[in-house]
């Protein structure tokens, strides 16, 4: 190992360390607690971030989901591009509302709220945090689902870099329009304002630390944090043999599109290791679409293959927790051609890009397989999301996001993990009985899909069957993906089985869907049953250990 | 009245017993009994009554923490437990909130599916179903459907059954009748009912409840038949009681039927030892910092009592848990948790602990990874020749080669490596405690740190200095704090149920019937184990939010008919603790009470007294950090026993008793106080 250089001492360090990570904890917890919405209180769908000058992270809290908290420093970097355009710049009591795609934002309804913190007059740090909202005004209600927008106006409001408080002062008249131009506002802006004080507590929290210990040891300690982690990641990495390893993966897309170009959509990566450094190259990927499968290179694509590498090369149950910081992205060098969906060119529509990046990182942990057997899973089972909605009082509608899990392949020595979020993506579901609570709706089952799953020496982890009914007329609209694909097997594991939508309308009549739809009109009794797919088998399936058939046959759940 | 409190810990049970008419306390220490605790319980209380010079069927009462539901749990031993639920539902205990527990790992396992308390075979589905917002009972529950099951569920060998239906918290009629049914079919089961344990909405929490209370009940219903049985062969029967999560305690009969209500029952009664030192000082704003060898646990104690935890919050080994418990924060940090450079350089301590075996360098007994106690031994903190009063001799020597291979990794001085080694663990615990204070709203200066455990002595100042806390307060008996927090507590029963409301549209009549009816069912409680009406006392709360939000602060209540007035502490108590208030409509969830037998507890222990001379050991170099640089002090070494009352005198200065050792740093002083606390001051 070379000899480790640090600018201060480490026990310092340390302690430093330990402060931000506690700053960033608490700007979760209050967020969590404070907001409206169930996508932000009950999923979990949201980030806190706090950064340097420069927009490098240096913490991010331990709840949240990763897809969330990981994509700041793009905002930042967005809102810093912008700024220069327009000549702009950030000053003490500002507050920036952010949520362009083209512009570091992860897609549109992620919106960001970013403040600067001043010391002394200098500019030393930002306090974000990020968070799905209901609605932001796209063509049909929900923010998910919106899988007919053309291009990136037909997603609603684009927030680029809007400055809404300037200087101390609130900014009532963009408060206005962003209320005006949604269809849940109340739970719309009461999250969002919840998402601003969150937002100050960080900067008033990394001011405290600055008084306590100095900016020049904080900067210090910063950058040593940063190098540690990079060290940590470049320490696995070396640990790989050089060379290029490969996989595909592919996206149903739309199948029922006339043009074949729209269906079955390759996702191509070939990973490169050449000592301590990782290059992800996707050329290959399918061409861009004026369909919204396509992705923001900066803020879905890299996201989905920082988070998926080091979720296997420094996987928590074997290495020590290391600071989620940008360190971690410097050995990590990505290429997209332009105009794929993994780099779309404006104004080409990215909202609903989540099943999309998560292939991608499914195809990305696929790919190190053969040279790390023990760490990665057979193919993924991926998700999706319904919004559901009607009519409420005042010209209002309700709005609920239902996130439906998937599952993961086998691995070595285990069965996969059954019915949760994969990979980039780490929400909480809805308790049912929350959910019948508060909406017309009615959860009829939810439980394990017996019997599926790709057999293996470790089988593939299985998806469940969520069915909800319309106890009033509404709409939904879904997007998911998965229905078309299997998750695919690994060494000689069998593929995984696909999900299915099936829509039971209230004459009794059922119709099977594909894994997208737009918003349709649904009437009072409709029932919309969504299958999650069940992972790929790891392994020969003759070698299964006869006690975990038993097991399974007792337990009524795999056909192994 | 005479009562004895029993703390039975991994390694020693320690015993207090308190004479109310006398003022005597008595205190025993003996080694554990892992394989059976009561047989140390027993022979523990035999011993101490031959110590005390009374006889063993005088007591009045005996105070138990208990650790056999948290180890059921922790080691995952129970009963083969079943579970009835609604069909269609069958795998919501096991499919959770569908999150992984950790962001980054793909190998990682999920405890609910790797280790369920109910296996999947055991699940079985029967028709029926409750929907909002009235309990409506929308498809009538299959009773034959419910008997198949139970008859399934005795082939199959099962002991013990939850019940767990969707929205039992608003109508538990189904529950209940399937609950009966269950009893019929298979005689001798223990039989829970979701909503009985915690009527609260969030169905994957509440069935996992419900398992794991059956899944340790029928363990620990023997465990305390058992020890009734030995009780009463002492001639102490029926007078056996637990204490609870919730820092009350509970007969053994209640506590029986509800043993997910024991799973913190030993940190608890530390907690409240803590409590009961700090009224004697006067002390009502409290930070408990209980540190051992493998983990610190901390509680926070306002003028309003011991702070809960909130009910989203609380888990145990990694499972959800939806009862009452003092929010007690548990980190990984102790005297024997070990200091190391990872590969990537950083400096850490924790939380792998050498525990009690191999233990510290400094021990001797086989351990050579440094540790904070190797760490506190070098600077002088702790004295080879006087910890455990002299019965374990520690080898510093031991202690340096540990600490030495650290300081070449880092390429620091020994002495330097040590002071980083304390220096990284106080940060660790003032992390913690701030994660309690500073994020929940309460302002660290205004409280006074209760220094308990056998190591908490030694770490106090230095952690209330890293947070601005300016007093220190240690108690007579650090190191058995728990078992005398056990002779202070109350009978202590809690009720809830969930009644969604929205300012603007209360039903003042329906909550203060449902309130009533709360109160007659709590009073019956505490009328069954013997507490006089007189001695009974009501606090009532609502769980409140603002409309849309999906957590609750608790708005206490006055014992009066309820007006929508009592609501409006909600926008302070929310701008307390996030630093920002609305002023949409507030929402009640839940209503709560609590009620309390009050009994005569332990009010004062003996306090003896002598001069600083007399209490003077010695004098020995230690080091500190002083202006910036880590140098040498000759410290005074004093024997506790003897200071003096109410006579101040400065650090550094090291104070040695049995149970602990207790450093006063440059720049702070200590005081004796008449209560029989040592008061730290900077």
């Amino acid at each position: 190992m070379s000899a480790i250089t640090t600018r201060i001492d480490p026990i310092t360090a340390s302690v430093i360390g330990g402060a931000l990570e506690s700053i960033a904890t608490e700007m979760g917890h209050k967020l969590t607690r404070m907001s409206y919405s169930s996508i932000i209180r009950e999923s979990e769908d949201f980030g806190c971030v706090i950064c340097d000058a420069q927009g490098r992270q240096l913490c991010e809290s331990p709840q949240s989901t990763p897809l969330q908290s990981g994509p700041i420093p793009g905002y930042i970097r967005g809102i810093n591009r912008r700024f220069a355009e327009i000549g702009e710049q950030w000053n003490p009591g500002d507050v920036v509302i952010h949520n362009h795609s083209y512009y570091g934002a992860s897609h549109q309804p992620d919106v960001g709220f970013i403040i600067p913190i001043f010391h002394e007059g200098q500019l030393v740090g930002f306090s974000a945090t990020t968070a799905h909202h209901l609605d932001l005004g796209a063509l049909t209600p929900g923010s998910c689902g919106i899988v007919d927008a053309c291009d990136a106006y037909a997603e609603g409001l684009q927030l680029n870099a809007i400055k809404i408080e300037e200087g101390g002062r609130r900014n009532a008249w963009i408060w206005q329009i962003v209320r005006d131009n949604c269809r849940a506002a109340t739970l719309v802006v009461g999250d969002m304002e919840a998402q601003v004080a969150a937002a100050r507590i960080g900067a008033e929290r990394f001011l405290e630390l600055i008084e306590r210990y100095g900016i020049e040891t904080v900067q210090a300690a910063s950058e040593d944090l940063m190098d540690y982690s990079e060290r940590m990641l470049r320490l696995e990495i070396e640990k790989l043999p050089d060379g290029v390893y490969s996989a595909e993966g592919f996206l149903d897309g739309f199948p029922g599109h006339p043009d074949p170009a729209y269906s079955n959509l390759r996702v191509a990566v070939a990973i490169t290791v050449a000592g301590s450094s990782l290059t992800v190259d996707l050329t290959g990927t399918a061409p861009q679409l004026d369909l919204p499968v396509n992705m923001p290179l900066e803020g879905t694509v890299d996201i989905a293959i920082y988070l998926t590498l080091r979720s296997i090369l420094l996987d928590t149950t074997r290495h020590e927790v290391v600071p989620a910081n940008s360190g971690l992205f410097r050995p990590i060098t990505i290429i997209a051609p332009e105009g794929t969906i993994a780099n779309p060119s404006f104004p080409a529509p990215t909202i609903a890009r989540f099943c999309s990046g998560n292939i991608v990182a499914d195809t990305v942990m696929r790919a190190l397989a053969p040279i790390m057997p023990d760490a990665v899973s057979a193919g993924v089972g991926n998700l999706r999301v319904v919004a559901y909605s009607g009519p409420a009082a005042n010209g209002q509608h309700w709005v609920y996001m239902d996130i439906h899990e998937g599952s993961y392949g086998g691995r070595l020595g285990k069965d996969g993990l059954d019915a949760v979020d994969t990979l980039y993506a780490n929400t909480r579901n809805n308790p049912i009985e929350d959910i019948e609570s508060h909406y017309p709706l009615r959860v009829t089952r939810y439980e394990l899909n017996e019997n599926t799953g790709g057999r293996g020496q470790w089988r593939g982890g299985l998806g469940s069957v969520r069915d909800i009914e319309l106890l009033a007329d509404g709409g939904f609209s879904l997007e998911g993906d998965g229905v078309e694909h299997a998750p695919p097997g690994l060494f000689g594991g069998e593929q995984g089985t696909p999900g299915v939508v099936v829509l039971t309308t209230s004459d009794g009549s059922e119709q099977r869907l594909a894994s997208k739809f737009p918003y349709r009109k649904a009437r009072k009794g409709d029932r919309l049953s969504l299958v999650g797919p069940s992972g790929g088998g790891y392994g020969d399936p003759a070698e299964r250990d006869p006690a975990a058939i038993e097991a399974d046959r007792l337990d009524g759940l795999a056909h192994s | 009245m005479r009562g004895i409190g029993v703390d039975i810990g991994g390694t020693f049970t320690d015993l207090m017993l308190y004479d109310s008419g006398s003022g005597e306390v008595a205190v025993h220490k003996l080694r554990s009994t892992p394989h059976d605790p009561g047989i140390a319980l027993v022979q523990g209380i035999r011993e101490l009554c031959t110590k005390a010079g009374v006889e063993a069927s005088s007591i009045d009462a005996v105070f138990h923490g208990t650790t056999v539901a948290t180890n059921a749990v922790l080691q995952h031993r129970g009963a083969v437990a079943g579970m009835i639920t609604t069909r269609g539902f069958r795998d919501v205990v096991h499919i959770g909130r569908h999150q992984r527990p950790l962001q980054h790992s793909v190998m990682q396992d999920i405890p609910w599916q790797a280790r369920p308390f109910v296996q999947r075979r055991h699940r079985k589905v029967v028709t029926e179903r409750i929907v909002p917002p009235t309990g409506e009972i929308l498809v009538p529950l299959a009773e034959d459907e419910v008997r198949a099951a139970a008859r399934e569920l005795k082939a199959e060998g099962v002991t013990a059954v939850a019940v767990c239906f969707l929205f039992s918290y608003i109508n538990p009629v189904h529950e209940r009748r399937a609950a009966e049914i269950v009893a019929e079919e298979i005689p001798g089961a223990f039989v829970t009912a979701s909503a009985d344990i915690f009527p609260q909405f969030r169905e994957f929490e509440r069935f996992t409840t419900a398992t794991m209370n059956a899944f340790v009940g029928p363990g620990t219903g023997t465990y305390l038949d058992r020890l009734e049985r030995a009780l009463a062969s002492e001639g102490i029967p029926g007078k056996l009681h637990v204490m609870m999560s919730n820092g009350g305690v509970a007969s053994a009969q209640q506590a029986s039927r509800k043993p997910v209500t024991l799973l913190l029952s030993g940190p608890a009664a530390g907690v409240l030892g803590g409590v009961w030192a700090g009224a004697h000082s006067d002390r009502k704003r409290l930070i408990t910092f209980d540190m051992g060898g493998t983990s610190a646990d901390i509680g926070i104690v306002t003028e309003r009592g011991v702070i809960e935890a909130s009910a989203r919050d609380t888990e145990v080994a990694g499972y959800p848990l939806l009862v009452p418990m003092i929010d007690i924060h548990t980190i990984g940090a102790g005297g024997g948790s070990i200091a190391y450079v990872d590969d990537g350089g950083a400096f850490r301590v924790g939380p792998r602990s050498a525990g009690a075996s191999p233990g510290p360098a400094c021990y001797d007994l086989g351990g050579t990874e440094p540790t904070v106690s190797d760490a506190n031994i070098l600077l002088g903190r702790l004295d080879a020749s006087r910890f455990l009063g002299g019965e374990l001799a520690l080898n510093k020597a031991a202690a340096t080669t540990a600490m030495t291979g650290l300081a070449d990794r880092l390429g620091l001085g020994v002495l330097e490596t040590a002071e980083g080694v304390i220096t990284i663990a106080n940060a660790n615990m003032a992390a913690a405690i701030r994660s309690r204070t500073i994020q929940k709203g309460h302002d660290p200066r205004s409280f006074v740190l209760v220094a308990l455990g056998g190591a908490g002595p030694l770490h106090a100042a230095d952690v209330a200095a890293s947070l601005d806390v300016p007093e220190v307060l240690v108690p007579a008996y650090p190191g058995i704090t728990a078992a005398m927090g056990l002779l202070t507590s109350d009978l202590k029963y809690d009720q809830m149920r969930t009644a969604f409301m929205v300012e603007g549209a209360l039903d003042a009549a329906r909550l203060d019937r449902e309130l009533g009816e709360m109160e007659s069912e709590l009073r019956a409680a505490l009328a069954a184990d013997g507490v006089a009406a007189t001695d009974i006392e009501i606090v009532a709360g609502l769980d409140c939010r603002y409309v849309g939000q999906g957590y609750e602060l608790r708005v206490q209540l006055p014992a009066e008919p309820f007006t929508p007035a009592a609501l409006d502490a909600f926008h302070t108590l929310h701008e307390q603790e996030y630093g920002h208030a609305s002023h949409d409509p507030i929402e009640i969830v839940n209503l709560r009470m609590t009620a309390l037998g009050k009994r005569a507890t332990i009010e004062k222990l003996p306090v003896g007294s002598g001069t600083l001379d007399e209490a003077l050991l010695g004098h020995a170099d230690a080091l500190f950090r002083a202006d910036g640089a880590l140098r040498t002090f000759t410290t005074p070494h004093y024997d506790r026993a003897k200071l003096p009352m109410d006579e101040a005198f400065p650090g550094p200065a090291i104070i040695f008793q049995r149970d602990t050792t207790i450093v006063v740093p440059p720049g702070w002083s200590a005081r004796a106080d008449a209560a029989g606390n040592l008061l730290l001051n900077r």
